[in-house]
């Protein structure tokens, strides 16, 4: 589970991503977090693998809060958690078999776990046929299924993605949330943060909407946007990909 | 434990490969710097060398009184002998200096023969000491036993001589911590470009949960083996490269006394351990410390 108890987040050139953030998400949710570009979505999950510390309040994950871990108890969450990213992440001179493979060989797992668990990985996201190939051999899509295979290969409870569709075409963002979905099903929790309107309101899922920092709705099957307020919305999205 | 360890071997023989190019040049660089420390290490060497042996060709020449007689002349003799200090004493007889004089008129050696019968010369001792530094105290306490009429070690001569040496030496030892320092900076400079080439690999390590120690041991396994690798090219060079030179010198200046034979093996065997160690030791920690400013994620 994730707790955040009153956290704010203020960066150190002044700019206040995260302002007086209650939430609680059980184990087992998947969660979109949507809002505006700079409403704070990233520092949102970048506070949950401890990439940013909060400058106020605490974040509890599975119990634990982030914010008070030693150096040293880093990597022990970071390994619970897996994390996809819009711009993939994957190490360039690694074959999409070694990208995954990683992700255990950095746990200390053994080689016959290793070659147990990559190809299953692969395997889920409907890769096997890919594993020699390298990340400029693959396409956008493929490249994120890649990412998605090292998030989950050493099943994490947790699964954090930060618009992993943001790079890609609507037919492939919609393979890649139907394997976060199946993910899900399988009893991992999910938090995606995106921009990918169409998906959010057909899903039907937990949406918590953050606008400049601050948590402004959080529903259980909700949408993008409310209904009554969506053009005002858009409008201030708009505004604000004019003028962040 | 031990799985960590394969794996950064394995990483780091696997980057070394994938990335030649930065490799080579690293080595490169750092046979370079070494080559030029190790070249000063050798002109410092030899510095010193040169400075010892003028130094070891100082000696004192103790006169002994007129009425002393024989046994006088011995236990002066062993009393010298027995001061601190002292490596060697010979008494040289009037007769023997006389002699010594005639071989060093040659071929003029007849104009001597007129002072056979009224030899000038005295009876003496001529005293070699163990360190240079020992010659002026000891000439002094020399000069006050029974029966020494005059004691004599070229005193201004060796004034200078010792401050010149000295000057020399401090020379030598002024370039090579400058060249040291110098071969640091270069070196772990060029180690930080490599890690910096990297420091997207390594965000991605912290990402997924790896441990310092974890991402650290392939770059300093990597640092290690460049470091050792371009001190071990520099050694080579200097094993080769330093007989020769000594030979293409000794053949344009003879009698130079360089540092040549057993003792230079011995001196570029020790020289190249000290380099092999200081490129090993730089590659390493110039990784390791370099590592440390993206570990902060
Ligand atoms: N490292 C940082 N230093 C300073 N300010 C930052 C930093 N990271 C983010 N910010 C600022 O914090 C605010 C929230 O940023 P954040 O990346 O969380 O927004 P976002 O909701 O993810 O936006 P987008 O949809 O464009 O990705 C923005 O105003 C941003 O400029
Ligand atoms: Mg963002």
């Amino acid at each position: 589970m994730i707790e955040l108890v009153r956290v704010t987040k203020v960066f150190p050139n002044g700019v206040v991503a995260l302002q007086d953030v209650n939430l609680f998400v059980d184990r087992g949710e998947f969660v979109f977090v949507v809002g505006p570009s700079g409403a704070g979505k990233s520092t949102l999950v970048k506070l949950l693998y401890r990439e940013e510390v909060p400058t106020e309040g605490e974040v509890y994950v599975d119990g634990r809060d982030v914010a008070r871990l030693r150096p040293g108890q880093v990597p022990p969450l970071r390994r619970q958690i897996g994390v996809v990213f819009q711009d993939f992440k994957l190490l360039p001179n690694k074959t999409a078999y070694d990208n995954v493979a990683f992700a255990l060989e950095v746990i200390g797992a053994s080689r016959r776990e290793i070659r147990r668990r990559v190809p299953q990985a692969l395997d889920l996201v409907g890769l096997r046929d890919r594993a020699r190939a390298y990340p400029n051999q693959l396409s956008g899509g493929e490249q994120q299924r890649v990412a998605l295979a090292r998030a989950i290969v050493n099943n994490p409870w947790l699964l954090l993605a930060d618009e992993p569709t943001g790079n890609l075409d609507p037919d492939t963002s919609w393979g890649i949330v139907r394997l976060l979905e199946e993910v899900n099903r399988r009893g991992t929790t999910v938090v995606m943060a995106t921009h990918a309107r169409h998906i959010v309101n057909a899903m039907q899922k937990r949406v918590i909407a953050l606008r400049r920092g601050r948590v402004i709705r959080d529903e259980h099957h909700g949408r993008y946007v409310r209904d009554d307020d969506e053009l005002s919305s858009l409008l201030e999205e708009m505004r604000a990909v004019v003028s962040p | 434990m031990i799985r960590a360890l394969a794996y950064g071997t394995r990483e780091a023989l696997a980057s070394l490969r994938r990335n030649s190019l930065m490799s080579l040049a690293s080595v490169t660089t750092v046979a370079v710097c070494l080559t030029v420390l190790a070249s000063t290490l050798l002109v410092a060497g030899n510095l010193d060398h040169l400075a010892a042996a003028v130094e070891a060709q100082v000696q004192i020449r103790v006169f002994i009184a007129e009425d002393a007689t024989p046994e006088t002349r011995e236990a002066l003799a062993k009393a010298v002998a027995g001061l601190e200090g002292v490596a060697s004493v010979e008494v040289v007889t009037r007769e023997e200096a006389l002699e010594r004089l005639r071989e060093q008129f040659g071929s003029r050696r007849e104009l001597l023969d007129a002072v056979e019968e009224m030899n000038p010369l005295r009876d003496s001792l001529e005293v070699a000491v163990a360190r240079p530094e020992q010659v002026v105290p000891t000439a002094e306490v020399i000069s006050r036993l029974q029966g020494v009429a005059e004691v004599n070690y070229g005193q201004v001569f060796v004034d200078k001589l010792f401050s010149v040496t000295r000057f020399v030496r401090w020379i030598g030892l002024g370039l090579v911590a400058l060249l040291t320092v110098a071969t640091v900076l270069i070196i772990s400079n060029t180690v930080r470009l490599t890690v910096f080439a990297r420091r997207e690999e390594i965000g991605i390590m912290k990402l997924v949960g790896a441990t310092d120690w974890f991402i650290r041991w392939p770059f300093l396994l990597e640092g290690l083996f460049l470091g050792m690798l371009g001190a071990g090219l520099t050694a080579g060079l200097t094993w080769q490269g330093y007989p020769w030179l000594v030979e293409q010198a000794e053949r344009v200046v003879p009698f130079l006394p360089l540092l040549a034979g057993e003792a230079a093996r011995e001196f570029v065997r020790r020289t190249n351990l000290v380099l092999v160690v200081l490129g090993a030791f730089l590659g390493a920690v110039g990784s390791t410390v370099s590592l440390r400013r993206f570990l902060r994620v």
